[in-house]
């Protein structure tokens, strides 16, 4: 047997290529899969160890108060010690905000502790000096011997800014500070860990609550944490593998089946020759076998050079991705994952095909007849899953369940791909009678539904890629849309700038409002007020209803001041807990006390907003005190900022507003969908060789019948008409269905997902991009007949008679 | 070698007619230089045991092979210089087929079929012709069955009707009743007789089998790529020597 199947592996080498492509892909994509984990790994992992290197131990603690006392108490007794945490507060300068919330750590004093690798400049040896991590200074501009303002109000510091150093992934502070500078900011301190010169006895007696551990146990544990981290996404991205996996599998099963019915009087011929059931099958099962060895290597190969390659344009961008190798696991188990694919896919069709009578062979050879029909149980199967998956859906959504909607999904899937035979080829017939009567028309339709299992098979494996992403695309629209209703009521103003102690210049409104990426600017009229000593700009936003987003106006009663939470922390203490307790404060223009009402809020900047009617009563002729500015739809957020940042420098103003959190948000909703169609992309691109494949197969079969087509008159373009008119209706009815089928999981996952969060949550979809994967779907469909249709009309008529 | 001219206008003409397959050592020579003139409106068998190159010449004459050599002329057009789509269209308006397996397509009913070559062909469907067609055929009550649910000899009986309905200049008969049981094919080649006595067709049938010749007016017999009879209203003595006489 074994020359039987090496001859027939021969043979038929040209027909596995599409199955075996399908593989090809699978595989690489588990391998790249872990080679982009693995570099991810290797460069957040890297330099764990690195503030800990000049210390034998680690204190942990969860009492901060414990880990503060831990290193005020080394730095008294000269003991070595360094913070291994961080603050999180706003920086600036020269009275211009830098950045809102920067990570600042500590750097010590103690040159054996400074494990900073530094790129310029010095270490610091004194309180008041600083090291900047160097990316987050070239994004700030901030150079070598500036002096900064880092966090705000009475714990505000100055420090000069003496070295600039690479911070690795792990230990990502944009600022470096000595610990007295760093001690101010008690109130974003997170500070979980000391890294311990001394003694663990004298840790102890100092920290009773804490815990000592080596350093070395300690890093191994914060990698393991950071491991894990990683493992969650590898496991996200080893679902789409699996997707694409299930995709190849139909695509390798409808091949094997499509070649077994080919070869049916073959395998019938060696059974009268005397090879037993049992040897043949074994003989189909060893060639799928060295199929999906072969595609499984070349998988390994393929995917690790693109792996290596994305590897390395990633850390083009993305410095703290470590250099790529290839775990011997990942590339073991993605070998192993591409031979048990390419055998469970042989499964079924071997067993059908190993059935074929001796007699079989003798019989006058009437073509290939491989009809099926959908049977009773498959149908009776399909009506148990859409029942069963239809009311595990209405579940899910009474009961706001995500992983009941999840199986639920899952069961209707199975359920709408087991009616495939029956519904795939009435709606191709359905389609086709839309699409006209024509003869060419006719006959792609009626091959298209010639074998209805085929049919359906191949038509579903471009089903799964189509449904997940119109779904995907949808749900992830539809959240970007409450996301952003709710983003509009948190950030009102995309930009402001707010005066401090003096008005504004009557032209800056004018100039704010021609930036590039401003839609709109309003002046706001103000005046200046002190609440509890603290003074703060009072604005009418009366002129600003233009430029405000979201529900609010920020138009309040009369009588009442919307106050930012930002300018209550500042307020003594007796006036906030007024604010808080009794939503009331007293306002002070000009040695006139007025008590409103308070509403403590954010979103427009440094002042206190008030009608027009009361802000009247402070002051009768208000001055220009504030510009908001509304963001074009797209604007580029750095710049934005940027730009209102420069006009209020010069004019002495603060700058703040939502449209970066706007655009952040955005961005990431964007990369969130790139990422998930380009991942569902791979799906397409097999199920779509699968068309191909199917298509081409059965040029080889309808060989003769294509010649008599020919000889009764249907010219060469019309054959090729038909042909691509085949994989059209195919990828357009998988398409119709997908798209129907992904809207409606869609609006299912919106009801479920979005809607335990947000009320009234509704469907968006995104017309263009559904309608995009549609078009895209449909006509790669007809692409994927381009090869096959050009063989088959290539032919001669004489050449296809004698086909046998 | 015998050549016997007839009086009647001719359906169809080979001059010098050559075919080749391959090249080099490995050449193969089908037909060398075949002169035929078949006669219209007569039913013509050409015979030659396998590999005499008689499915060669009738692709060549029907316009589904290409000469390397010679001309070729159906129905007063020469076939020589078509490029496929002219030799489809010209195959489409002027010749039927019948061959011996494949004949229907499998996804059709037997109407459907009959009147394929008309869709093709975006033509009016004559449905006098049509209805005769059927009739002469004895295919009325077989019109919506699909060709798996008919016998061999109904299978064929539809593709004459499908070869006539277009009235062409020629129909070619590629061993029609190849595959059929004897019952069958004296009723194929009965109908296919009538076709040309009924309908006036021109009727050219390549066929090995001496019973089927008995059925055609005039025979060609072909052997090694040559013309080595062409006889008229030939008795069965006659026929065999002709046969015999190359095989010696």
């Amino acid at each position: 047997m074994r020359g039987v199947l090496l001859a027939s592996l021969r043979h038929h080498t040209r027909r596995y290529v599409a199955a075996g492509l399908a593989v090809v892909i699978g595989v690489a994509f588990v391998v790249v899969t872990g080679m982009l984990t693995g570099a991810t790994r290797e460069g957040l992992t890297a330099d764990v160890g690195a503030p800990v290197a000049g210390v034998d131990h680690v204190v942990s603690t969860d009492d901060q108060s414990e880990a503060v006392k831990l290193v005020d108490t080394a730095q008294e007794r000269d003991v070595p010690a360094l913070s291994l945490g961080y603050a999180m507060e706003p920086v600036a300068r020269d009275g211009v905000q830098l950045a809102p919330y920067a990570n600042v750590s500590e750097v010590a004093l103690d040159p054996a502790l400074q494990w900073q690798d530094l790129t310029e400049g010095r270490f610091p040896d004194a309180p008041g000096q600083a090291l900047a991590d160097v990316n987050a200074a070239k994004s700030t501009g901030v150079r070598l011997g500036d002096v900064i303002t880092v966090g705000s109000g009475d714990v505000a510091t100055e420090v000069e800014v003496v070295g600039l150093v690479d911070s690795p992934a792990a230990a990502n502070a944009s600022l470096y500070v000595p610990w007295t500078d760093l001690e101010r900011f008690d109130d974003t301190l997170w500070l979980p860990s000391v890294a311990w010169g001394g003694s663990p006895d004298l840790a102890r007696e100092i920290a009773p609550g804490a815990t000592v551990e080596t350093s070395y146990d300690w890093t191994a544990a914060k990698q393991a944490e950071i491991s894990q981290g990683v493992d969650v996404i590898a496991l996200m991205a080893l679902m789409f593998v699996f997707i694409a996996l299930f995709v190849s599998v139909m695509v390798i099963a409808n091949t094997f089946a499509i070649l077994f019915a080919q070869r049916q009087r073959d395998f019938a011929l060696l059974r009268c020759v005397g090879v037993t059931r049992r040897q043949l099958r074994r003989a189909i099962r060893l060639e799928a076998l060295a199929l999906g060895v072969v595609a499984a290597v070349v998988g390994i190969v393929v995917g690790a050079a693109v792996g290596a390659g994305l590897v390395v344009l990633v850390r083009h961008w993305f410095s703290d991705m470590g250099p790529a190798a290839i775990d011997p696991l990942w590339a073991g188990g993605a070998f192993v994952v591409g031979v048990v694919v390419t055998l469970l896919a042989a499964w079924l069709p071997t067993r059908a095909a190993t059935k074929v009578a001796p007699l079989a062979a003798l019989r006058p050879d009437t073509g290939v007849d491989v009809r099926s029909a959908a049977g009773r149980v498959r149908l009776v199967l399909a009506a148990l899953s859409l029942v069963g998956g239809g009311l595990l859906l209405a579940v899910s959504v009474a009961t706001t369940s995500v992983p009941v909607m999840l199986v639920g999904g899952t069961v209707f899937f199975v359920g709408v791909l087991l009616l495939g035979p029956l519904l795939v080829p009435a709606l191709i017939r359905l389609v086709g009678r839309l699409a006209g009567r024509g003869p060419v028309r006719q006959l792609a339709t009626g091959n298209a539904v010639r074998n209805p299992r085929r049919t359906a098979t191949t038509a579903a494996s471009l089903l799964v890629g189509v449904t997940l992403t119109t779904a995907v695309l949808t749900g992830l629209a539809s959240s970007r849309t409450e996301l952003g209703r709710e983003m509009d009521d948190s950030y009102p103003v995309d930009g402001s700038i707010t005066a401090v102690d003096s008005p504004l210049a009557d032209d800056l409104v004018t100039r704010a409002g021609a930036l590039p990426g401003a839609a709109d600017a309003a002046a706001l009229d103000g005046t200046v007020a002190s609440i509890g000593k603290v003074e703060v700009p009072l604005v009418s936003a009366e002129r600003a209803s233009g430029v405000v987003r979201g529900r609010d106006d920020l138009v309040p009663a009369d009588g009442v001041v919307l106050l930012p939470y930002d300018v209550i922390m500042e307020l003594p203490r007796k006036v906030g807990d007024r604010v808080w307790d009794d939503r009331e404060v007293t306002v002070t223009v000009d040695g006139r006390d007025r008590t409103l009402k308070a509403e403590p809020s954010s979103g427009w900047g440094r002042s206190g907003v008030v009608s027009a009617a009361t802000l009247t009563t402070f002051d009768a002729s208000p001055q220009p005190m504030a510009v908001w500015v509304r963001a074009t739809d797209g604007a580029d957020a750095e710049d934005l900022r940027g730009d209102l940042a420069a006009l209020a420098g010069a004019a002495g103003a603060s700058v703040d507003g939502g449209y970066s959190n706007r655009a952040w948000v955005d961005l990431q909703v964007d990369i969130l969908t790139g990422a998930v169609v380009g991942l569902l992309g791979i799906a397409i691109v097999i199920a779509l060789i699968g068309i191909a494949n199917t298509l081409g197969l059965s040029v080889l079969e309808r060989g003769r019948e294509n010649a008599l087509l020919r000889a009764m008159g249907l010219t060469r373009t019309q054959l090729r008409r038909a042909m691509a008119a085949e994989g059209l209706l195919l990828s357009a009815v998988a398409t119709l269905v997908g798209t129907a089928l992904g809207l409606f999981f869609a609006w299912i996952g919106v009801r479920v997902m979005i809607g335990s969060v947000i009320e009234d949550a509704g469907l968006s979809v995104p017309v263009l991009q559904v309608g995009g994967v549609a078009v895209v779907a449909a006509l790669a469909g007809l692409a994927a007949c381009v090869v096959p249709a050009r063989r088959a009309a290539r032919v001669t008529p004489a050449a296809g008679l004698a086909l046998d | 070698m015998t050549t016997t001219l007839t009086q009647t206008p001719t359906a169809a003409t080979a001059r010098d007619l050559t075919r080749t397959y391959g090249d080099g050592d490995s050449t193969v020579h089908a037909l060398r230089g075949v002169d035929l003139d078949l006669p219209a409106g007569r039913f013509t068998a050409i015979m030659g045991p396998s590999g005499s190159g008689k499915s060669t010449l009738m692709h060549c004459l029907a316009g589904l092979d290409v000469a390397t050599a010679g001309t070729v002329t159906v129905a007063g057009r020469d076939l020589g210089g078509l490029d496929d789509t002219a030799l489809t269209l010209f195959r489409r308006e002027h010749i039927g087929f019948v061959f011996q397996a494949f004949n229907l397509l499998p996804m059709l009913t037997a109407g459907q079929n009959i009147l394929l070559p008309l869709e093709l062909a975006g033509r009016a469907v004559d449905r006098a012709r049509y209805d005769q067609v059927v009739g002469v055929l004895g295919l009325e009550d077989r019109l919506g069955h699909l060709p798996s649910q008919l016998s061999g000899g109904q299978q064929q009986r539809v593709a004459i009707a499908r070869a006539l309905v277009t009235q062409p200049d020629i129909v070619f008969a590629d061993e029609p009743t190849g595959n059929l049981d004897s019952e069958s094919s004296a009723e194929v080649l009965g109908h296919l007789r009538r076709s040309v006595r009924e309908l006036g067709m021109t009727v050219v049938m390549v066929t090995h089998e001496l019973d089927a010749a008995a059925y055609a007016d005039d025979v060609v017999v072909i052997h090694d790529g040559a013309v080595t009879a062409h006889l008229t209203d030939p008795g069965q003595d006659q026929l065999v020597a002709a046969l015999r006489g190359r095989s010696a």
